[in-house]
């Protein structure tokens, strides 16, 4: 079923429709190489985050088609499908009366593993996302700051073991230290492990630090895809230029200071 | 004192068992009912909106009244379940709402990571939400427990035993120790109650499982301690026997079940206990209904829930049969008593030899400075009078009747309980009151019962009735025979005084009238 060597998912032309007509997303396609960190990048209400929950079936496309690992995700188990794929979301999303360890146990339990199994996964996971299981496991997500949080949110996607990862503005509820280094520990674990992964995010200077592929979203369809590099050489549209033109200026201004 | 302490705490074991019972399984119902439609209304708002609308209208309708309209609603059912029926009602509203409140305020953004990591929608609800929302739905338990275990003691004029008895039985006799003793474990109750659930919760929360079994162990001992005496024999019989003779008469009813129901005042009381002697003398084991309301016993009769009570010619002709019209003594006697026994297979079995009528009674004194003997000279005083009356009586076709007859239409009626109509008239709150004939007070205080010349108030001769079934026991009407025509007007109105103005409990001034009704020679004929 799975093609090696293929892209880990596979979105084409695909589009969504409410009821009552409105568009938000129109004729998007896209492909993630196994290992890489695409961005959806562009302003609230362009669609980016309709793109994202169609992914794992918290929507369904109107038309189009997404294939995942091989398989199109419209003939999947819905819930099925979300346990193999991680799920990271804006400010956390833990569930506040579990503890850290519970929260991060949920999706390995549900998938029925053996008790040392799950204790042992959270037990790694909790370390990967340097929190000591000896401290936090045992606390719950309101005894945390927001840095810690989000890692635990990190570990809990991590923990059933997903070849890809769906992350919806996971640095944008953090203070902009936190955010560096969150980032930064990110891109070094999923080095280290290999899954996939597609984030959407309004801010440029993320997807150009993060991302391997970013793809532009306006009015529900894609102006420009392509690398950091691609984009910063040639942006396709004035809208794209405009997108860079903070982080550009940003740049500079931190260069001249270090000349 | 003592003797009224020893016996309200005697009373204790059976009316706090039946009022946990009670209360406990209302509630639980009240739960298994509310949480489920509490969590499919939660994700509906149209139906959310509907159920909380229907649970809020029972909440309004008085906690009395919506006992008391389960009776008919059950087909004249009394005793444990209209109450049951009723008070499961009542624990509804808020359970429902804090089931619906407590879901709906979980963030949204919870139950979207719950969906995007994978969970199903159960393991959302039972593992996610539910948890989220016990704290709200707990507090509505908390909520609806105290008002249950409340609202129980009303329980009482449908029944159903419950520490109500305590509260309208003491109300009736005036005697507070025993309403003291209703409200002092009835709060309390709902204390110990209120706690458990509060210390459940902290257990769940913190899943501390010693607690929580601990918690659970005390609530399943109350709940068993409390169902035990229902199943085994339980001998509800005055310990007091009395030094009779006619053990040895009663053959037939022996070890047989009898229930004898009584409405709410201390003429009944009396009554109820003195026929519960001659029963338990016959052998039999009696069950009391005390404080029915009027045409509740008469149902509960009807349908034999009851055995035997105690009920008046005039109250069966007014509020039973529908004769507004008065009619001569002997010929409503003969008549209701054909009417009963043709339509329902009622026996009456005799009248007791008192009438207790209706009557309106002033102060002597006030009566006699406005020169008032009869109805009649009230009435160009009508417009400056207030009277008093019980409950029921200005519903009464008799106080219709009265009122047209008389003018006294202009007349500012009041209503309150007959425990305190006497007093009211005695200390000038009230001009007139609708007496009871029989009642130790009229002479205690010395009023003056008002001439009816134009014979507008019907006779109200006290008659034993048994239910279609009880007619069918022989032994239980020949324990009962020898109370038919025993007591006259002075012997009841004594019996009365004993418990309204002196110490005396219901049960020791039925001792005393039985003691005076086997002392005569035989029963004098009316």
């Amino acid at each position: 079923m799975s093609e090696p060597g293929g892209p880990v998912l596979d979105i084409r032309a695909v589009s969504k429709t409410y009821p009552g007509g409105v568009e938000a997303v129109r004729n998007v396609s896209l492909q993630v190489e196994r290992g890489e960190l695409l961005a959806l990048a562009g302003e609230s209400g362009c669609g980016k985050t309709t793109v994202l929950k169609m992914i794992n079936r918290l929507e369904d496309a109107s038309g189009g088609s997404i294939v995942y690992e091989g398989r199109d995700v419209a003939g999947l188990d819905p819930v099925k499908l979300r346990r193999e794929i991680g799920w990271v979301m804006q400010g956390d999303g833990l569930f506040p009366h579990l503890t850290v360890r519970e929260n991060v146990a949920i999706i390995p339990r549900l998938l029925g593993w053996e008790a040392a199994d799950i204790r042992d996964r959270t037990d790694e996971m909790l370390d990967l996302v340097q929190l000591p299981p000896s401290d936090y496991a045992g606390r719950h997500p309101g005894e945390l700051s927001g840095g810690q949080r989000q890692r635990v949110g990190f570990a809990r996607a991590l923990a059933g073991k997903p070849d890809l990862i769906l992350m919806d503005e996971p640095f944008s509820a953090l203070d902009p230290i936190t955010r560096d280094t969150l980032q930064q520990e990110f891109r070094a674990l999923q080095a280290e492990l290999g899954f996939s992964a597609v984030m959407v995010t309004h801010d440029m200077a993320e997807a150009l630090i993060m991302a391997d592929q970013i793809a532009v979203m306006l009015d529900g369809e894609i102006i420009q895809q392509g690398t950091p590099s691609e984009l910063l050489e040639h942006p396709a549209t004035d809208y794209v230029s405009g997108l860079l033109e903070t982080p550009r200026r940003q740049m500079r201004a931190i260069r001249e200071l270090g000349a | 004192m003592n003797a009224n302490f020893a016996e309200r705490l005697a009373e204790l074991p059976h009316f706090l068992s039946a009022h946990v019972v009670l209360s406990v399984t209302a509630i639980l119902t009240g739960i298994a009912l509310s949480v489920p439609l509490g969590i499919h209304a939660a994700q509906r708002p149209k139906l959310a909106a509907v159920t909380l609308n229907v649970a809020s209208v029972i909440q309004t309708i008085p906690g009395l009244a919506l006992l008391a309209l389960m009776v008919p609603l059950l087909g004249g059912t009394i005793g444990y379940l209209p109450a049951f029926v009723a008070l499961m009602l009542y624990s509804v509203l808020p359970i429902l709402r804090n089931t619906i409140v407590g879901l709906q305020g979980i963030e949204p953004q919870i139950r979207e990571a719950a969906r995007g990591i994978g969970l199903t929608d159960r393991d959302r609800l039972w593992q996610i939400e539910l948890p989220l929302a016990l704290p709200v739905i707990v507090a509505g338990l908390r909520t609806a427990t105290v008002w249950v275990v409340g609202s129980a003691t009303l329980a009482t004029p449908v029944g159903a035993t419950s520490l109500g008895n305590y509260i309208f039985a003491g109300l009736q006799t005036r005697n507070w120790l025993s309403v003291l003793f209703g409200c002092v474990f009835a709060a309390g109750l709902a204390i110990v109650l209120d706690q458990a659930i509060r210390l459940l919760e902290i257990a769940a929360r913190d899943r501390r499982r010693g607690m929580a079994m601990g918690v659970g162990v005390f609530l399943a001992a109350l709940v068993a301690v409390s169902v035990a005496p229902r199943f085994v024999s339980f001998d509800g019989s005055d310990p007091a026997q009395g030094p009779l003779g006619e053990a040895a008469a009663a053959r037939s009813i022996a070890g047989e079940r009898v229930v004898v129901g009584a409405k709410a005042y201390t003429e009944q009381y009396i009554l109820g206990a003195l026929m519960e002697r001659r029963l338990a003398a016959a052998g039999a084991r009696v069950d009391r209904r005390d404080n029915l309301g009027s045409t509740i016993a008469f149902d509960a009769l009807r349908t034999g829930e009851i055995d035997a009570y105690v009920d008046f010619t005039g109250t069966i002709w007014a509020t039973v049969m529908n004769r507004p019209e008065p009619i001569d003594r002997y010929v409503m006697f003969t008549e209701m008593s054909a009417w009963l026994w043709q339509e329902h297979g009622i026996v009456t079995l005799g009248r007791l030899g008192y009438e207790n009528a209706y009557g309106f009674a002033m102060r002597r004194d006030a009566a006699e400075a406005l020169e008032v003997d009869s109805l009649d000279d009230l009435a160009p005083l009508a417009g400056d009078l207030v009277i008093g009356g019980d409950p029921e009586v200005f519903a009464r076709a008799e106080w219709t009747a009265t009122r047209d007859a008389y003018g006294l239409g202009p007349m500012e009626t009041r209503t309150m309980d007959n425990t305190f109509l006497y007093s009211a008239v005695r200390d000038g709150q009230v001009d007139v009151i609708t007496a009871y004939t029989t009642d130790g007070r009229i002479a205690a205080f010395d009023l003056a019962v008002l001439d009816d010349p134009l014979a507008v108030l019907p006779p109200y001769d006290a008659v034993i009735l048994l239910s279609p079934e009880a007619a069918q026991r022989p032994g239980l009407a020949e324990a009962l025979a020898p109370l038919i025509g025993a007591i006259d007007a002075q012997t009841m109105r004594e019996a009365n005084r004993r418990v309204d103005l002196g110490d005396q409990t219901p049960a020791q001034a039925a001792a005393w009238l039985d003691a005076r009704i086997s002392s005569r020679t035989g029963p004098e004929e009316p």
